[in-house]
């Protein structure tokens, strides 16, 4: 009977899996359920009510209030229960001898012995048994106590009700060493960088994401909405990580979404949030009159001739009321809005959960109403237990609008132009206007009138989880998860008519090539197959525990993109005959531009525990990559941990009750990485359309990229070294780990001499050090009424750099100089040291300077590092590193009857921070023509210490001196520690009788805010701001050219009924 | 036992949910190494890569930076330093150009391997795109060692471990191989007059005798100058006709590409593939943007008076007061100075345009900074009125054209034998009459003058005519005269403040090469040492 139950099972999965139909018919049928469960709670609540030989009671919780929904169930009996009504009353038929179960999530589980009372009255207590709390770990759970990896949890109250955009946001200072840096606050363009345990390679560094058990795209993280969420685990160990292998060495980060509970009732919630977000522009120009002044000063320092006369500086001071800065122009402030609606809830053998969700922002520049974004979420999540098996269906959907300007560099050209009253972006009669300083376009007209960029992103998530009890103790579980995803732009250039000046009676000529039409598709799917064994069973004080699978992940996506120039006039896009020389398509134009790939796995993990003390666990997985050669296809990625709860020993037991648990745990393993290009082992000849022409005829041209066929993982062998202690009765608690990674094979191109023609494929040869710690601090506190909770962590890593193809590598960005050397951390900032400003033409003359400069007082001395009497190349220091280091983030909760307060710190401990541009530079090359607030304090004959050097005119040979020798110096260096109030919060929750009387169970008022304050060394920047990637590369928008900081006010209101 | 079947079951269920990719998947919209060389026409596209890598815009304005023809006065990039005297061998000029140009061999010589997989390719074709590519590898060649002098040479696709160890051949060694194979391909390619029109552009036997006779001029090898010359202006049976195009500021239209003058060009076309310079160069009314690369006084003062007189010469007619009327009808096709008639002189559509540059006197004024002009000029050569707004030009390039010709042949017999009235009479004379002069005084083959006048002259001649064409640094280079034109204050027009323009330094037993690249040399120490005066 039992066999040909498992028989029919597998069959109908292996049926299934072949029959695609199938899918199309059942998972509307499985969202369908959804209906049934609260039919079935329903009739279920009725018949155990007609019981006649019932107890009865209530159920409160310490303060008195009314519980509602607690399971109440007769132990050993399977099917009877039932939970508390509305008042928090229950009552339930039962025998004199049977022991009643009370349980309800975040509570402790009672069990009352009936012994013949009719009225049973329960208080129940908030668990606080951190010990038996569920960790989500690779492929399963386990509890904290038992848990031997380095593994950090983020609850669903770290996240509800803030005013974060997306996940990553969310998850900024919620756990040590998990890094997350917002290059951008562009609604429209988030750029974040995510880093788990510092750098470890000069790939791609983020984390793997898995969401409810499924591997996930990278960027269906975000496509996420943060009500949705009821745990994030973070898996930092090779212990905890192994099991997901090739992917792991940048930790993983396991979300599991919100589900119902069992014998729930059903429970509606609402909630909506909505606030404003001021752009924090941190730096401001001087009055025109003074920047003019100054600018003269500048030119006559180098020996020019001033550039404005008396009567333009006098004329400028007159009419310093009517100046505005362009950059104040084109911000403004934006509206936030957050609307969610849940329902969830269970009997004793399905629970379900449907959520909505609608977030809005607005984007803060002016321009169009339209700029900014808009996400829609709709989750489903559905399980039923049906005998042995237990079904569970999750289906997501996402969407995410778009709209975003065409204009590029809006920030820096807004900000470069100085507030003379005659500089206007727009005439009175609504013409764009040019300047001596913006001869081409303007910030204003690009984004008034330059057309937009509109983004509609589908992202469908199913994932099928069918869980199999076979023996007591063994279960096998198939899941099946698809995402499929669907990206379209749709790009309008317009062009725009710029006059030169308001009398000017003919725009600048208006670009064809501004006027083009573009269409991305991209689609993308993922399928997702795992087939589990599952074994979890306890003899005597011996637990076992073995899990072996089978997975495989595919995934393919194709995109094209089709660009026309010139637009047809009436439709003001291009059409089907859009065709002349002006309409014809664009060499970014293709077809079909598609990756397949395909990761084929086993995977498992056996633990042994005795007596809850000694804990043992191995795991490994065994990977097969598509993206590598058959012959260095598969990677075997294994782990050990070790854990011993010391205080379970009986010579620990006078510590262990007067003090608490103290665990000790330790893990080795090897991950991998496989962050290279699908396609980056073959030596592929790509055809270029237009790459040259015969009798004005275009013909296309063919190149090269050379591949390798040995390429392989990267392997990180990582060691781990924890404790974790409680103290108080479990009231504080501290873990603290320790970790050194090692990478090797890190997937690089080797330095090819360029003799060579052309760059060498990828080759496994880099090697990186990287270690660190964590620390995280919980503690609770009750005093009296209220309720404390305090959450302290911080993290550190520094890392070491010890093969590199070519020993170093200098690198140049602008004005500033990084370096990557053997025995330093990656990509460090190099360059000059200075000594001071030189103060006198004697101490000029008995100093080094740079080969063929020349210098006067005011200007940047540097130290002469070989004593040679000449500044060059030789003269360089290591200057500092741009990664953060000691980042925290501290969370402190209060509790006080209805009241609510939160606050939440974040910051960085140590952090060295180049700036270049013209924010440090007054004046800067020919480019900005400011000079702003905080480069006052420079030097003059009178004031000779002062911050920066004295001004000078762009292109002098002092100006190259102290700014553009092109090789950096710690002129440009910030110290870039920070701490900030990223969140603050007031809550109310009105008493339950007034709720009750507008029909509701709950309603909690709240105001919040983000961003509101920060300490930092420098006013002029955000010291958050960065301008490299997760992998410390160069990533563009630098310098504080950039989208300004938000900062948030708001409020909202959750409801539950 | 049960537990195996279960297992068993599993299994096959596993394999029966994959929907799974292939783990061999090759790309699908790529061909791979295996996959490529199959047809005539996939080796074609070879070659065209091999033409775009050859030369292109950037490369001439670049090399017009290097020269005393225009002053980048906007920022300091690399040009401008080299010619402040702050050369360095880690200026990103050295290392981008040193990479581009052995990209450009690394396409020929993979050419060159591989076009023999090709099944089937008939021999004549096959001949004439090997011919193609030999000529693209020496020109490739001639650049890197006039720039860099003695570089890396090897005449068929390079190892790595090769290019981590290979030294620099001699320049001489690389000439007569660029000689020996230009001679060795000379009958595998086509004359111009044979060219079908859908081939112009392509490279001829011409193009291969004016390249042979550019190569020895850099040399001074008069003799076979002359001898190549000579072929172009008196067998052009058997190279190719060519002559003077009759107008010269239409030379440069973009309606007439491909004329009777080009001997080579650099293709591009509008929209498609463009170059865009240009916008950094003209006046901000007409579209300029942020003004960088401007004309020097110097050139502007090489230009003739109609009546045959310099600016300077005793009894000439130069007003400084009107200082560019009357003068050699080239500076209005080649530079936009104050007061210039734009509607006149640019075929637009405009009406009664003229772009003011003094200061004070509108949008493009001279004031001393921001976006406009540092000298008081715009480039007016190779200004497309077609292209579009952003200035992105679909005009080709000329890489070599008859007048150069005829200019070389007259600096080689006078460099020989003395310039005389008979060789002058083909040569300068056409040149002048082609470029609007009529007075006799100008136009006639100057008595009297001594050797080193007449020098100047045809120096001078060849400057204006050649100016904006990318080779004024390598005769100056030649003419090892760059103390003479490359050193002292830059000068512009008379209303701009020179304090702002630069001092320019030529170190003679320097500046006539460029550093091999210090990344390069770290790379392969074989390199070393780098070329005289360059430290690291």
């Amino acid at each position: 009977m039992k066999k040909n139950r498992v028989y029919t099972v597998s069959s109908l999965l292996a049926w299934i899996g072949g029959n695609s139909k199938f899918w199309l018919v059942a998972l509307p049928a499985m969202a369908m359920l959804a209906q049934a469960p609260v039919a079935y709670a329903n009739a279920e609540v009725t018949s155990v009510v007609q019981q006649s030989n019932a107890v009865k009671g209530s159920v409160k919780d310490a303060t008195g209030e009314s519980l509602i929904g607690v399971s109440v169930t007769v132990k050993g009996k399977k099917g009877v229960g039932t939970i508390t009504d509305i008042d928090g009353n229950y009552s339930i038929s039962c025998n004199a001898k049977d022991i009643l179960v009370f349980s309800y999530v975040g509570y402790a589980t009672q069990e009352i012995a009936v012994k013949n009372q009719k009225q049973l009255n329960i208080v129940l207590k908030e668990d606080t048994k951190v010990l038996d709390e569920v960790i989500v770990i690779g492929y399963g759970t386990t509890t904290r106590k038992s848990a031997v990896g380095a593994v950090d949890q983020v609850k669903a109250s770290m996240i509800e009700d803030r005013p974060v955009a997306n996940m990553t946001d969310a998850l900024q200072g919620a756990a040590p060493n998990v890094v997350i840096q917002q290059r951008s606050s562009n609604p429209n363009d988030r750029k974040t960088n995510f880093n788990i345990r510092g750098i470890s390679t000069v790939n791609d560094n983020s984390p793997l994401f898995v969401i409810d058990g499924l591997i996930a795209d990278g960027g269906s993280f975000d496509k996420l909405n943060p009500n949705d969420i009821e745990n994030i685990s973070i898996l930092k160990d090779a212990g905890a990580a192994a099991i997901y292998g090739s992917r792991s060495s940048n930790g993983v980060v396991l979300v599991t979404t919100k589900k119902g509970k069992k014998n729930q009732r059903a429970t509606v919630r609402l909630n909506g949030m909505m606030g404003w977000q001021n752009p924090d522009i941190l730096f401001s120009p001087v009055k025109g009159y003074q920047n003019a002044t100054l600018r003269n000063l500048a030119a006559t320092n180098a020996g020019e001739a001033p550039k404005y006369t008396p009567d333009q500086i006098r004329d400028l001071a007159a009419h310093q009321d009517e100046e505005s800065w362009f950059f104040d122009q084109i911000m403004r402030t934006a509206l936030q809005q957050n609307y969610n609606l849940s329902v969830s809830g269970g009997s004793d053998k399905t629970t379900y959960m449907v959520s909505l969700g609608y977030y809005n922002q607005e984007s803060n520049y002016v321009g169009n109403n339209d700029f900014g974004v808009q996400r829609y979420n709709f989750r489903t999540n559905i399980t039923t237990e049906v005998g042995r098996l237990k079904l569970n269906a999750i289906m997501a959907y996402t969407r995410n609008n778009s709209v975003s300007t065409t204009g590029g560099n809006l920030e820096v050209d807004a900000a470069r132009v100085p507030t003379y009253y005659y500089y206007k972006m727009k005439s009175a009669d609504g013409r764009y206007l040019l300047n001596d300083v913006l001869s081409e376009f303007n910030p204003l007209g690009s984004l008034e009138a330059g057309g937009r960029n509109k983004y509609r992103n589908n992202y469908l998530n199913a994932n099928v989880n069918a869980e199999l009890r076979l023996i007591d103790g063994l279960k096998l579980r198939g899941v099946l998860g698809a995402d499929v995803i669907n990206d379209m732009r749709s790009t309008r250039n317009l062009g725009v008519a710029y006059y030169l000046n308001e009398e000017a009676t003919e725009p600048r000529p208006v670009k064809d090539t501004d006027y083009r039409t573009s269409n991305w598709n991209h689609t993308a799917y993922l399928i997702n197959t795992q087939l589990l064994l599952d074994y979890n069973k306890t003899f005597g004080k011996h637990n076992v525990s073995g899990l072996f699978g089978v997975t495989n992940e595919s995934f393919t996506s194709s995109s094209n993109d089709i660009e026309k120039k010139g637009v047809d006039p009436d439709l003001g896009i291009g059409t089907d005959i859009t065709n002349s020389t002006v309409g014809n398509i664009t060499g970014s134009t293709f077809v079909d531009d598609s990756n397949r790939t395909s990761l084929t796995s086993l995977l498992g993990r056996v633990g042994y525990s005795y007596a809850d003390r000694y804990y043992t666990e191995f795991s490994f997985r065994y990977d097969a990559s598509s993206k590598f050669h058959k012959d260095y296809r598969w990677g075997f990625f294994p782990s050990v941990s070790l854990g011993w709860r010391l205080s379970e020993e009986s010579f620990m037991q006078t510590y262990k009750e007067r003090v608490g648990d103290l665990k000790l745990r330790t893990s080795f393993g090897i991950l991998g990485n496989q962050s290279i290009g699908t396609y980056d082992r073959f030596t592929v000849y790509e055809l270029y359309n237009n790459s040259y022409a015969y009798n004005n005829q275009t013909v296309s041209g063919a190149g090269f990229k050379l591949g390798k066929d040995n390429l392989t993982w990267e392997k990180t062998k990582t060691f781990n070294i924890g404790v974790d202690a409680s103290f108080f009765n479990n009231a504080l608690n501290v873990t603290l780990d320790y970790f050194y990674k090692r990478t090797n094979d890190i997937l690089m191109k080797p330095l090819v001499p360029t003799v060579f023609g052309t760059d060498m494929a990828m080759d496994n040869i880099g090697e990186m050090q990287n270690q660190g710690w964590d620390l995280s601090i919980n503690y609770r506190l009750r005093t009296g009424s209220v309720n404390h909770n305090f959450n302290f962590n911080i993290g550190d890593s520094w890392n070491e750099v010890l093969k590199y193809p070519g020993h170093e590598r200098i690198s140049q960005i602008e004005e500033l100089s990084r370096l990557t050397r053997e025995g330093c951390p990656l990509e460090s900032y190099y360059g000059y040291k200075m000594d001071g400003f030189f103060q006198s033409y004697e101490e000029i003359e008995a100093s080094a300077i740079p080969v063929g400069g020349k210098v006067q007082p005011g200007d940047v001395k540097f130290v002469d590092r070989n004593e040679d009497g000449v500044i060059d190349s030789k003269d360089k220091f290591v200057l500092g590193n741009a990664f953060p280091r000691y980042t925290f983030g501290f969370n402190y909760n209060l509790k006080w009857k209805g009241l609510d307060f939160g606050m939440f710190w974040q910051g960085v401990g140590k952090r060295d921070m180049m700036l270049r541009g013209e924010l440090i530079e007054p004046f800067h090359a020919n480019y900005s023509y400011n000079i702003y607030k905080h480069q006052l304090d420079f030097w003059t004959p009178t004031n000779t210490h002062a911050r920066w050097p004295r001004l000078t005119a762009p292109g002098s040979t002092s100006n190259r001196n102290n700014y553009g020798n092109g090789q950096g110096s710690d002129l440009f260096l910030m110290d870039g520690k920070y701490l900030r109030l990223k969140n603050l919060q007031i809550g109310y929750t009105l008493p339950k009788t007034w709720s009750r009387k507008m029909g509701m169970e709950k309603t909690r008022i709240y105001v919040n805010g983000q961003n509101l304050l920060t300490f930092s060394n420098n006013s002029f920047i955000d010291p958050e701001s960065t301008e490299f990637d997760s992998k410390m590369g160069n990533s563009g928008a630098n310098s504080g050219r950039n989208y300004p900081t938000l900062r948030y006010y708001g409020f909202g209101i959750d409801i539950e009924f | 036992m049960k537990l195996r079947k279960y297992i068993a079951f599993a299994g096959m269920a596993v394999l029966m949910l994959c929907s799974c990719n292939e783990m061999e998947n090759a790309p699908m919209n790529k061909f791979t190494d295996n996959s490529y060389w199959t047809s005539a026409t996939k080796a074609q596209y070879v070659v065209n890569m091999a033409y775009s890598q050859m030369y292109n815009a950037g490369r001439m304005w670049s090399d017009e930076s290097l020269s005393d023809n225009v002053y980048d006065g906007r920022s300091v990039d690399d040009q401008r330093a080299i010619r402040k005297g702050m050369g360095t061998p880690s200026l990103d000029i050295f290392k981008n150009e040193w990479k581009d140009l052995y990209g450009g061999i690394k396409t020929c010589h993979v050419f060159l391997e591989k076009v023999d997989l090709v099944p089937n390719m008939d021999a004549a074709l096959k001949a004439r795109m090997v011919a193609e590519i030999r000529y693209i590898r020496a020109s490739l060649y001639f650049r890197l060692t006039n720039l860099y002098g003695a570089v890396p040479f090897f005449t068929e696709d390079i190892t790595l471990e090769k290019s981590r160890s290979v030294s620099r051949t001699d320049r001489e060694t690389i000439i007569s191989f660029i000689h020996q194979e230009l001679e060795d391909i000379k009958d595998a390619l086509p004359t111009r007059d044979q060219l079908s029109e859908e081939e112009r552009g392509k490279i001829t036997k011409g193009a291969v005798c004016a390249l042979q006779a550019r190569v020895y001029l850099m040399d001074s090898d008069w003799s076979n100058v002359m001898l190549y010359c000579d072929n172009l202006m008196n067998k052009q049976g058997e190279y190719g006709t060519y002559a003077l195009f009759p107008d010269y500021a239409g030379l440069f239209d973009e309606a007439n590409e491909y004329n009777e003058e080009v001997i080579m060009d650099r293709s591009y076309v509008p929209n498609l593939i463009t170059w865009g310079e240009m916008v950094d160069m003209i006046p901000l009314s007409r579209g300029g943007r942020a003004v960088s690369r401007v004309p020097q006084q110097s050139l502007i003062d090489t230009y003739l008076m109609l009546s045959g007189k310099t600016i300077s010469e005793t009894g000439t007619d130069y007003n400084p007061a009107y200082p560019y009327d009357n003068r050699d009808p080239r500076l209005t096709a080649t530079i936009i100075y104050d007061g210039y008639d734009w509607s006149g002189n640019v075929d637009d559509g405009s009406k009664n345009v003229v772009i003011n540059i003094r200061p004070g006197s509108g949008t493009d004024a001279y004031d001393g900074g921001g976006n406009g002009t540092s000298t008081g000029y715009f480039t007016r050569k190779y200004y497309n009125p077609q292209a579009p707004g952003d200035q992105n030009s679909g005009m080709n390039i000329i890489t070599m054209r008859y007048a150069d010709i005829l200019l070389m042949y007259a600096e080689a017999v006078h460099e020989t034998s003395g310039m005389t009235e008979e060789v002058w009479n083909k040569t300068i004379r056409p040149i002048r009459e082609r470029a609007g002069f009529t007075a006799d005084a100008a136009l006639n083959f100057p008595i009297g003058k001594s050797k080193e006048e007449m020098r100047q002259i045809i120096r001078d001649e060849r400057r204006v005519e050649m100016a904006m064409e990318g080779l004024r640094w390598y005769d100056i280079k030649r003419w090892k005269a760059g103390n003479k034109y490359l050193s002292g204050k830059v000068r512009g027009a008379s209303f701009v403040d020179e304090n702002k323009l630069d001092t320019r330094k030529f170190e003679e037993a320097r500046d006539y090469l460029w550093a091999v690249p210090i990344s390069e040399i770290n790379l392969n120490p074989n390199l070393a040492p780098n070329n005289p005066g360059y430290g690291n």
